[in-house]
């Protein structure tokens, strides 16, 4: 009768946690522009390394450059407008990716900064 | 009710029949006298002999490498790839994650192909070699076959169909803070989930107790000192010398 015994506490349990959400450590994920994500946000939580590696083989492998994928268009959204950066404690890549201890190896080339602000590009001549 | 709640429900029995099974059985083993005096020889003469001995035994599996070296490259390939393993997952299980956690993850991630295949080199032994075959009962096989299933759906998941981790991680967490939160539906982690599960609810009444059954091993756990100080446990300890 042990297991039963435990059973019914798990139940009891498992009833008084739901009751009270607790508070969980999660990773802050903020976007700060654009109203939908390129693809679906489940989707792009499994499997945007995927379309960032894929990517890259386009661009670098076959020459093809699209913006749909790119990574610079990633940062351009997702960049924290305080920072410019996607990168830093709660920076948008940085908070999941130290939450799940997950190296990121993007940013030893590219930059993790979004671009300045337009007008700064428009001067040069 | 939820996926999430049937999950939860089921590791937090899970939990109970995995710690307090082997609690249970630990301490049967520590309560089980040893009558008589049999270390394997040549064994250590002394108490710090014989630690070295087990130290040994439990991390390179030195009697089974003397006895047979096939068995004892996959068993040990096997269960060294399986602590990296485990040491990987800690992750999901600590907010912050500690530094050499952290620092471990991509050993552990070729880790998982190594515990795999040396879980298939044991288990082909038990299908190719005729005299182990015939000794092999469907507990062996169950129990290695339930391994690789584990570690066949976590790799899986690290290189074909990925799951949330970072929902997974917060359920994890969940479950140590009685806190119930979603659960991913990926059909792979639910099937890696609930064999694990399986695996620590039969864990207690399986052939893998010989982790903890390895240190109670009478051959192995005793100093060869028999004229020196003489062995009394059990019903040696009852007879009577004088009559």
């Amino acid at each position: 009768m042990f297991s039963l015994r435990a059973l019914t506490l798990t139940m009891v349990l498992a009833g008084l946690a739901t009751t009270a959400a607790g508070d969980v450590p999660r990773p802050e994920v903020k976007a700060y522009k654009g109203e939908t994500c390129v693809e679906e946000t489940g989707f792009m939580r499994r499997n945007h390394m995927e379309l960032i590696l894929h990517q890259r083989d386009e661009t670098m492998h076959r020459g093809i450059r699209t913006t749909k994928h790119s990574l610079k268009e990633c940062i351009e959204c997702h960049a924290d407008p305080q920072t410019r950066s996607v990168l830093g404690e709660n920076g948008f890549c940085q908070s999941c990716h130290s939450y799940a201890a997950v190296s990121i190896d993007c940013f030893s080339c590219h930059t993790p900064k979004a671009r300045e602000q337009s007008a700064a590009v428009e001067k040069r001549p | 009710m939820s996926l999430a709640v049937v999950y939860a429900v089921l590791f937090y029995v899970a939990a109970v029949i995995f710690l307090g099974g082997l609690a249970w059985k630990i301490s049967s083993y520590a309560r089980t006298p040893a009558p008589l005096k049999i270390p394997t020889t040549p064994a250590p003469t002394t108490r710090f002999g014989v630690v070295a001995r087990m130290v040994r035994e439990v991390t390179v599996f030195e009697s089974l490498f003397k006895s047979n070296k096939w068995i004892w490259l996959f068993g040990w390939i096997f269960h060294f790839a399986l602590v990296l393993v485990l040491l990987r997952h800690f992750r999901y299980f600590q907010e912050p994650v500690w530094f050499w956690v952290d620092l471990i993850q991509p050993f552990g991630k070729y880790a998982g192909f190594a515990m795999v295949a040396g879980l298939l080199g044991l288990w082909a032994r038990r299908v190719v070699v005729d005299r182990v075959r015939y000794i092999s009962s469907p507990s062996d096989h169950l129990m290695l076959a339930l391994l690789v299933a584990i570690g066949g759906t976590g790799l899986l998941m690290k290189y074909v169909a990925h799951t949330d981790i970072v929902a997974l991680k917060a359920y994890m967490l969940g479950l140590l803070r009685f806190s119930i939160q979603p659960l991913p539906a990926d059909p792979v982690l639910l099937i890696h989930l609930a064999l694990v599960a399986t695996l620590m609810l039969i864990f207690p009444i399986s052939k893998l107790l010989h982790a903890p059954g390895v240190f109670f091993s009478p051959t192995r756990n005793q100093i060869d000192n028999p004229r020196e100080i003489r062995h009394a446990q059990g019903w040696t300890a009852q007879i009577r010398h004088d009559a």
